[in-house]
């Protein structure tokens, strides 16, 4: 009985320290590549426009409303103590260093992080990385390390997009539900917050892409078994990019704060 | 051009190639039989360096393939052509981009003009004229089949290996395959490893024959001296007989 129990505490911990251990060595063949810079450039403006502009219409939709669930959740507050001078502060402050970053970050984790670990994992389980070795092509310069750069360059952008994006609905939002004036919400807005408050949230969509990145790599190469691997493997990357977020979120706000 | 000594391979805690010897001439034609999981697709991707062999040796053109590193694989790599089981056509590149790949990293001058007239050139040779531009996901099995000889001979290496290529195919494809092989060797004038469960098919092509069973080779030599093979297995396994030691 503790001895099966203990056996599989063990076998867990293996199997977290392998994809670990994985993710890690990733990273050293990813860095490896980019000094001095051996990858494909072509394919880092393909996976640029592929991850981050057919990304833009889903990141202003989510951005656009989650600005307006800022300021609806405070509007009954803003209406009972009168304090119309602390919504745009409010909703910048929640939108630049927490909501905007993680929120997008998942998003795009869902979208561009799973496709990229099925498409890498389709590409295993259908020879297609063997086919690349077997043309004296280093699967990690050629596919790996132009999504990796891609993901932190575009989720970064994004995220500069979706915080414009999430203000502009709030202010909407906030004229609409709060009866708060644009000329009060932008001088609340300037007034109150500071350069620090937009680069705090985009250190940390650096970080999520990163993550995203060089999870959902990982699980796409590791993948074994067919077609069940494939779908094991974007649940697995989706999870571990969704737990590493968090946790670098948590490390980011206690570091810089 | 290919010395194979005593190669052995383990995946996990299995050994799959279990000491394996082979010598295969430059120039020559050799068919790869045998049952399935026997290790054939093993030891010819083993050949390329796909994997690590636990012992043994491999040389090609005299240099020592085991224990070289992804960079000191490239210029053996880059002598060898392959066709995968499953095609292995790079999904986000149209058919014509997939046959100019190997050659566009061979000779990163050419321009995508030069490129694609190569690749079209190549593609009418394997019958796919008007196919270039459209997605590996568009052709059928026999068009994959054709895009992947096509790929695979598209920088005439001296070494070609083709897995399985007829697999899935009907016998018209089949014996048009065949054809084409025959066609493109005579004009390389490249050593051809060719794997097949068609046995029949794969002798209208080869001159020689070897059966791969059980991570060992069983049989090696000329065609006319496999149907005359005492072994009971080799003895079964060409006739197709039910009955027997597989």
């Amino acid at each position: 009985m503790i001895g099966n129990l203990l056996a599989r505490i063990g076998g867990a911990f293996l199997a977290l320290a392998h994809e670990v251990g994985g993710v890690v060595h990733l990273l050293f063949k990813v860095l490896i590549a980019l000094v001095p810079p051996r990858f494909d450039r072509d394919e880092l403006w393909r996976n640029m426009y592929k991850m981050g502009v057919r990304s833009v219409p889903i990141i202003i939709l989510t951005a656009f409303f989650t600005g307006g669930i800022m300021v609806i959740q405070s509007s009954v507050f803003v209406k009972k103590f009168g304090a119309t001078s602390l919504v745009g502060w409010g909703a910048g402050y929640a939108v630049f260093r927490e909501v905007g970053p993680i929120l997008l970050g998942l998003m795009f984790s869902g979208r561009v992080g799973s496709n990229n670990t099925a498409e890498l994992g389709t590409m295993v389980i259908t020879e297609q990385i063997d086919g690349l070795r077997a043309l004296a092509i280093d699967p990690v310069n050629y596919l790996i390390v132009p999504r990796v750069l891609a993901m932190i360059v575009m989720l970064f952008l994004l995220t500069i997009l979706g915080d414009i994006v999430a203000i502009v609905g709030a202010a909407l939002f906030g004229q609409l539900l709060a009866d708060v004036s644009f000329a009060a919400f932008w001088t609340s807005f300037s007034q109150n917050l500071h350069i620090v408050d937009l680069t705090h949230g985009l250190v940390k969509a650096a970080v999520f892409g990163f993550i995203v990145s060089l999870t959902s790599c990982w699980f796409g190469i590791s993948v074994r078994g067919g077609a069940v691997g494939v779908g094991r493997a974007v649940n697995n990357s989706v999870v571990a990019a969704a737990l590493g977020i968090v946790l670098s979120d948590y490390i980011i706000t206690y570091t810089l704060s | 051009m290919i010395h194979v000594r005593d190669l052995h391979l383990s995946i996990g805690d299995r050994p799959l190639l279990k000491g394996i010897d082979l010598q295969v001439e430059r120039g020559s034609v050799w068919g790869i039989i045998g049952p399935p999981g026997g290790g054939k697709s093993l030891l010819v991707k083993t050949l390329c360096g796909l994997f690590t062999p636990d012992r043994g040796s491999i040389r090609i053109d005299g240099v020592e393939v085991c224990g070289l590193d992804e960079p000191a694989l490239v210029p053996i790599r880059r002598k060898i052509g392959m066709l995968f089981q499953n095609n292995a056509l790079f999904d986000f590149m149209k058919v014509w981009e997939n046959v100019a790949f190997p050659l566009a990293r061979l000779k990163p001058d050419l321009d995508e003009a030069a490129l694609r007239e190569r690749a079209l050139m190549r593609l009418r040779e394997v019958g796919l004229a008007g196919s270039e531009d459209k997605w590996p996901s568009e052709l059928s099995g026999g068009m994959k089949k054709r895009v992947g000889i096509a790929r695979a001979t598209m920088t005439e290496s001296p070494l070609v290996i083709y897995d399985e290529p007829t697999a899935g195919l009907d016998p018209v494809t089949t014996s048009k395959i065949y054809d084409l092989l025959e066609k493109i060797r005579q004009s390389t004038g490249a050593t051809v490893l060719a794997i097949s469960s068609d046995i029949q098919g794969l002798s209208t092509f080869v001159k020689n024959m070897m059966l791969v069973h059980d991570g060992q080779i069983l049989f090696k030599g000329p065609l006319p001296a496999l149907q005359e093979c005492e072994d009971p297995l080799v003895h079964q396994f060409i006739r197709g007989l039910s009955e027997g030691p597989l």
